[in-house]
C-alpha cells in the first residue's frame, strides 16, 4: 500500500482538481447537522480531521437511495415498452467518509453484489471513489472498536481507495487501490513522499486512538452473538425489549449496513414506474399478508428479527461479518434506548 | 449485467375460470428467445406484474416438461390478484423468473409419493404431479389426497375427474362442508387418512395448503411414522424482490424466495423462528 503525505494546507487544492473529473461528496453542516453533501466552496476543514465528528445519517443512499425508480413503463398498441433508467454519469468521489461507514459500505457491496447482482446498486458503486478518515478521537457513541468498524481501516479486512490520517497539519494518505491511486495521480506534486518519522507517527496514533477508543462505552458482543446464534435469549427478553421500541424504523434508516427495501407502483394513464425504498423490520407492516396473518404481528419477534440478522452467526457466516459497524447512530436515533450496545448488554446480562 | 428486477413481457394466452374466486392464466413470454430458453422446475415460482398496480409471487401450477406455455393459478384475494383477474386473453404482463428452489423430483424415483394439497395448495403439486405422471413407471405408488372448504372451492374440476378414473394414481378428495350434490367425503383433509390406505414405507410426502392445513396434516403424517425428512412442504411469506435482497421473506438465516419455498419439515423445524 502507498503512502504519500499531502499538507492539509494542499487539500483544497487537490479537491478542486478531483472537480474536474468527479463530484465531490463531503460531510457539510446545514443549521448545526451534518450531512454528506455534494460539495460546494470551502470544505469544513473541523468535518475532515481526526475527531469522528459522522453525520446523522451514513453515505448508503449514494449506493442505495433511499427511493429510486427500478424501471418506468408506457402502455400503448397492445404492448408494453419497459425503460430502466440511465447509469449515473458523474463519477463520484466520497470524501471524508468515517472508518464505520467504509465497514459499513464493505458490508452492503458484499450483500448487494453477490448471489444475484443487484444493477442499481452496481451502477452507483462503480463510480464511485472512497476517502475514508481515520478516526483518532471518539465521539460519545462510538463503539466501532468493538465491531471490527474502526477506528482505523485495514486493507486485510476493509476495501476502501484511500485512507487520510491526521497527523496535525499533514495528512498521511494510504492509497488502498487504483481509483485511489489515479486521486494521487491528479497532481503529484501536491504529494510528498513519508519520512520514517511520520509513518511512526501514524502507528502512534492507531495506538492512541485505540486507548481512547476504549474508554468510551464499549459493547461486548461474544455473549450476545452466542446466545443469539443458539436461540437461548427467553422469549420474555426480545418482549421487554420490543415494549421499549416505537416501531418508528429509525435504527434501520440510520444504520449503515440496514438494506432492506420494498417495492411501491404508480401509474397515471398509460405510463408508470416500478420504484424500491428503504423499509423497516421494525414495521409491523414488513410480513403482513393478504390474508392478515402476519408472522411478526409482535413486537418482541421483530426485534429478535432484527438483531438475529445484525448478530447472529448464522448471518456471519453468509455476509463475512457481523451487521453491525458500531457508528453509535441507532443509540442516538432510538427513543425508547435499544440502540444495539443497550441490547447486547441485556441480551449478556441473560 | 442482467437486471434482475426488470421484468420480461408476457402475453396471457388462456383463462379458465377455477371457482368464484379463482382463475387458471396461461402465460407465453413475448420475446422469442426468452420463451425459447425458459425452464422452471416442479414448485418454483414467477413474480408477476401488473404494471403500475403491483407484482405478486405464484407457484408455477403447469407441467415443467412444457415450458413454452405455463400457467398459474390465482385467487383474487389481494390488489394484484383483483387486478390479474380484470385482464383478458392477449393481455400483457410483466414476468421475472423462475426463482426459488423448487421440489425435488428425481430423487424421488422408486419411492411411494403422497400429496396432501388443501385449497389453493393443489396448483403448485401439480406442477410436480404432471411430471410424474409423464414418467409414471419410475414411481411407486402416487396418492393425492385433496381438501377444499366446499365443492364450489375445488380447483381444476375436469383433471380432478380424470385423476379419480385413471389406474395411475390413488386419488381422495374431501370437503368441509358438502352441498346437496356433493357424495363424497365431509370433512377437513386430515379425515381421509384413516380411509386412505396410506404407503408410510419408502415414501415421501408432499404438503401444501393454507399454514393451519399444513400444520395438522404434518403432525397427522408425523403420526402415521413418516420421518420429518420425508414430509416436504412449502413456506410462504411476504416477499416483494424474490433474489434475496429485499429482506421481507427471511426466516431465521434463510430467505423463502432463495432457499425455499419448498422445505422438509426437518429444515423447518432448523429454522430459528416458528413456521408451522
Amino acid at each position: 500500500m502507498e503512502q504519500v503525505v499531502l499538507q492539509k494546507s494542499n487539500l483544497n487544492h487537490w479537491v478542486e482538481l478531483m472537480h474536474r473529473g468527479f463530484q465531490v461528496v463531503a460531510p457539510s453542516r446545514v443549521q448545526g447537522e451534518i450531512f454528506f453533501l455534494p460539495h460546494a466552496g470551502q470544505l469544513e476543514s473541523d468535518l475532515l480531521c481526526g475527531i469522528a465528528t459522522l453525520p446523522y445519517l451514513p453515505p448508503k443512499d449514494i449506493v442505495f437511495p433511499q427511493s429510486e425508480t427500478l424501471f418506468s413503463f408506457t402502455r400503448g398498441a397492445g404492448d408494453i415498452d419497459f425503460s430502466v433508467p440511465d447509469r449515473p454519469p458523474e463519477k463520484r468521489v466520497l470524501l471524508g467518509i468515517r472508518s464505520c461507514d467504509t465497514v459499513g459500505l464493505n458490508w452492503l457491496d458484499h450483500f448487494y453484489l453477490s448471489n444475484f447482482h443487484d444493477f442499481y446498486y452496481q451502477n452507483r458503486r462503480d463510480p464511485l471513489t472512497l476517502i475514508s478518515i481515520a478516526c483518532t478521537q471518539p465521539m460519545k457513541n462510538c463503539f466501532c472498536i468493538c465491531c471490527e468498524g474502526g477506528p482505523f481501516l485495514h486493507p486485510e479486512t476493509t476495501a476502501f481507495d484511500i485512507q487520510l490520517v491526521d497527523l496535525e497539519d499533514r495528512y498521511l494518505v494510504e492509497c488502498n487501490s487504483e481509483k485511489g491511486k489515479a486521486l494521487v495521480d491528479l497532481n503529484r506534486n501536491l504529494f510528498s513522499q513519508p519520512d520514517p518519522s511520520m509513518v511512526e507517527a501514524r502507528d502512534q496514533a492507531e495506538t492512541k486512538s485505540h486507548t481512547r477508543f476504549l474508554q468510551e462505552p464499549t459493547s461486548y458482543m461474544s455473549a450476545a452473538i452466542r446466545r443469539i446464534t443458539s436461540n437461548s435469549v427467553p422469549p420474555e427478553v426480545w418482549t421487554e425489549l420490543g415494549e421499549r421500541c416505537f416501531d418508528d424504523g429509525g435504527c434501520t434508516f440510520v444504520c449503515p449496513c440496514c438494506s432492506c427495501f420494498g417495492v411501491g407502483y404508480t401509474a397515471k394513464g398509460e405510463t408508470g414506474c416500478h420504484y424500491r425504498f428503504w423499509d423497516s423490520c421494525d414495521y409491523s407492516g414488513f410480513t403482513r399478508e393478504v390474508s392478515g396473518h402476519n408472522p411478526r404481528a409482535e413486537k418482541g419477534e421483530r426485534f429478535k428479527r432484527r438483531f438475529f440478522h445484525k448478530l447472529s452467526y448464522h448471518y456471519v457466516k453468509k455476509d463475512g461479518r457481523i451487521g453491525c459497524v458500531g457508528c453509535g447512530r441507532c443509540i442516538t436515533a432510538c427513543p425508547g434506548e435499544v440502540g444495539m450496545p443497550a441490547v447486547v448488554e441485556r441480551l449478556r446480562r441473560g | 449485467m442482467d437486471n434482475i428486477y426488470l421484468p420480461h413481457k408476457a402475453i396471457i394466452t388462456g383463462i379458465q375460470d377455477e371457482t368464484y374466486d379463482t382463475k387458471t392464466f396461461e402465460f407465453e413470454f413475448v420475446e422469442r428467445a426468452v420463451k425459447e430458453s425458459f425452464r422452471f422446475l416442479p414448485g418454483q415460482f414467477l413474480e408477476i406484474s401488473v404494471l403500475g398496480i403491483g407484482e405478486a409471487p405464484f407457484g408455477v401450477a403447469s407441467n415443467p416438461n412444457h415450458p413454452e406455455r405455463f400457467r398459474v393459478t390465482i385467487r383474487a384475494v389481494g390488489s394484484v390478484t383483483r387486478a390479474l383477474h380484470e385482464l383478458k386473453t392477449g393481455d400483457r404482463v410483466g414476468i421475472r423468473g423462475p426463482f426459488g428452489n423448487g421440489f425435488p423430483f428425481h430423487e424421488m424415483k422408486g419411492k411411494n409419493i403422497l400429496f396432501v394439497a388443501g385449497g389453493i395448495g393443489l396448483p403448485p403439486l401439480r406442477s410436480l404431479i404432471e411430471p410424474m405422471l409423464d414418467s409414471r413407471s419410475e414411481f411407486k405408488d402416487i396418492q393425492i389426497l385433496y381438501g377444499a372448504r366446499s365443492p364450489a372451492d375445488l380447483v381444476y374440476t375436469d383433471r380432478l375427474k380424470e385423476w379419480e378414473k385413471t389406474p395411475e394414481i390413488r386419488f381422495m378428495m374431501s370437503v368441509d362442508a358438502g352441498d346437496p350434490a356433493w357424495t363424497g367425503n365431509v370433512g377437513v383433509v386430515t379425515t381421509l387418512f384413516p380411509k386412505a390406505g396410506l404407503r408410510t414405507q419408502n415414501a415421501v410426502a408432499f404438503v401444501c395448503g393454507p399454514p393451519v392445513m399444513i400444520r395438522f396434516v404434518i403432525l397427522e403424517l408425523l403420526g402415521r411414522g413418516f420421518a420429518p425428512e420425508n414430509i416436504i412442504s412449502t413456506l410462504e411469506r411476504y416477499m416483494k424482490c424474490g433474489v434475496g435482497k429485499c429482506g421481507h421473506c427471511a426466516v431465521g438465516h434463510k430467505y423463502i424466495c432463495l432457499d425455499g419455498p419448498v422445505f422438509s419439515y426437518k429444515d423447518m423445524m432448523k429454522l430459528s423462528e416458528k413456521v408451522v
